[in-house]
């Protein structure tokens, strides 16, 4: 891991992330990345959640949000195994299938955050419970889930 | 009853094709479309000079209205646009176009290329190299097609569905493509085969996926008192909806039980005269096999999760495909699946070919009404009742 920027500028950001469009609704989002935080946008007025981030609270339509770090752990909702797909460091199609899983947060229903899944293809089922790890892609923190009890 | 003006006014008149193949061999989206649109204008016994309206759906690579005007030299415009692709979001610009006036008879054109990210050989093709859209970057996104392997894995948990379900779905496509010589795909599929297909993105496997291919498909639309001038067996356009749910992105879907299809099912009943118990031939989607167990489902010819039984039950061994109460083939052309990803054009196009008692081997006798309903889940659900005038 290289030596953590304290305060990226906002060129350093997108850079970090070639992989992403990193814009002005998401760049709390990866900013958070990099701290390794998962920051979720929430409503200051009406306490609802909401991703990807955008402008307004879907709910109550308040411009007054805040990239909300949340505890990471959920539920396995969705589930695929890609047996080839898009490169990425450290992805091996080769060496077998790549979990894609989308997980429920525990914050609030249907509340969903999609990446990979460290534990391997088998552990990746539907229901499964999960919390929040970092990997590293291009050199960059990347959220990861690996399972826990339940 | 909702609203619908449009009800049988406006007509498909024209239809031109290419036919769809795994490579056309060296030629670009605007020879295809130009191919399909000159078929399409001359099958309406019409010149390019009688074009007034041009819309030329937003595929990648194809071509735009304005080149498309300046192919086939129309020299007055008066309605174009370039609506995103799947059929319907074309199909409903071009009959609102006629409708209100804005132009008297439309061109509707689809004109598809293989692409670099769905497609190996096209990404070995220099000259598609800059038709980058619609890539996954990184393989944690569900945006567009993975997103369907996704939720097809709430399906089967949910309804504990079997392979077999979705096999079904790509046996039926594959027995009608047989017949039609427009087909990319004719070679006959056994359940054993594609039980046996390579999975690409588990539960979903390589004979879930329609089928990238070059080709293009034309109409020629204008309202149903000139299409009676024109010839004596219009295609009237009955109802015709999209249909979207809140959620913006594939993987915060609400559920398997609210998805865009639900909007478009609620709209079609609610202006359609017609509906499943009049269709005679019924043409949903099949980008993925997911997406035609979802719309048998949702449409209401069997409850949620039953797709797949249903198939079974309604299956005519004699002929290998399903056949509806003995009597409605499911997608005769093909589909996406076997007669080539035209993200619905072809599904359109045999509506219009059985309609007017066209089709040949794969006539359905006496067909009056079709059923057709393009898209998936998310921001492409749309369906159409289409009816012989």
């Amino acid at each position: 891991m290289p030596p953590s920027n304290p305060d990226p500028t906002d060129a350093e950001l997108v850079d970090s992330f070639p992989y992403v469009q990193v814009d002005h609704d998401t760049k709390h989002f990866y900013r958070g990345w990099l701290e390794r935080r998962l920051l979720v946008n929430r409503c200051g007025d009406c306490g609802h959640w909401h991703h990807p981030p955008k402008p307004v609270c879907p709910q109550c339509l308040s411009g007054s949000l805040e990239p909300t770090e949340v505890s990471g752990r959920g539920v396995i909702h969705l589930s695929m195994l890609l047996h080839q797909g898009p490169r990425a460091p450290g992805v091996d199609y080769v060496a077998g299938p790549h979990p894609v899983v989308t997980v429920e947060l525990e914050e609030q229903a249907a509340l969903r955050i999609t990446t990979t899944l460290v534990d391997g293809p088998e552990a990746a089922a539907i229901g499964t419970p999960v919390e929040l790890t970092w990997i590293e892609r291009h050199g960059s923190p990347f959220p990861a889930f690996r399972t826990r009890g339940s | 009853m909702a609203r619908n003006p449009i009800k049988d006014q406006v007509a498909i008149v024209g239809i031109g094709t290419t036919g769809f193949r795994r490579d056309a061999g060296g030629r670009s989206s605007a020879s295809l479309g130009v191919e399909a649109a000159i078929a399409a204008i001359r099958d309406a016994g019409l010149t390019p000079a009688d074009i007034d309206g041009i819309t030329a759906v937003a595929e990648p690579g194809a071509p735009r209205p304005n080149q498309v005007a300046a192919m086939l030299g129309i020299p007055n415009v008066r309605h174009y646009a370039s609506p995103s692709p799947v059929a319907v979001f074309g199909l409903v610009d071009a009959i609102n176009a006629v409708f209100s006036g804005a132009c008297d008879t439309a061109l509707l054109l689809f004109s598809m290329l293989r692409l670099p990210w769905g497609s190996r050989s096209a990404a070995a093709d220099p000259f598609r190299k800059h038709l980058g859209f619609g890539a996954s970057v990184i393989p944690e996104m569900l945006m567009g097609a993975p997103a369907y392997a996704a939720w097809a894995s709430r399906y089967v948990h949910e309804y504990g569905a079997r392979r077999e379900d979705f096999g079904y779905v790509a046996l039926n496509s594959r027995t009608n493509a047989a017949s039609n010589p427009l087909a990319a795909m004719r070679a006959p599929l056994t359940m054993d085969d594609y039980l046996s297909a390579r999975m690409i993105r588990d539960p979903l496997c390589l004979l879930d996926m329609d089928l990238p291919v070059d080709g293009a498909d034309a109409f020629v639309i204008t309202t149903a008192e000139r299409a009676r001038d024109l010839r004596d067996d219009p295609v009237l356009i009955h109802a015709a909806t999209v249909g979207l749910a809140s959620e913006g992105d594939e993987d915060q879907l609400g559920g398997l039980s609210r998805t865009g299809q639900h909007v478009v099912v609620e709209q079609l009943k609610a202006k359609s005269d017609l509906w499943l118990d009049d269709v005679d031939v019924f043409f949903p989607y099949d980008g993925f096999t997911i997406i035609t167990l979802g719309w048998i489902e949702n449409l209401g010819f069997c409850g949620p999760g039953e797709g797949g039984k249903f198939l079974e039950s309604h299956w005519d061994e004699k002929s290998g495909r399903a056949l509806i109460d003995g009597r409605v083939p499911i997608n005769p052309h093909g589909g996406s699946l076997s007669e080539g990803a035209t993200r619905g054009s072809g599904h359109l196009r045999e509506a219009v070919v059985q309609l007017r008692g066209d089709a040949g081997d794969r006539q359905v006798a006496g067909a009056r009404t079709a059923l057709v309903t393009p898209g998936g889940f998310f921001f492409n659900s749309q369906g159409v009742i289409l009816r012989s005038g």
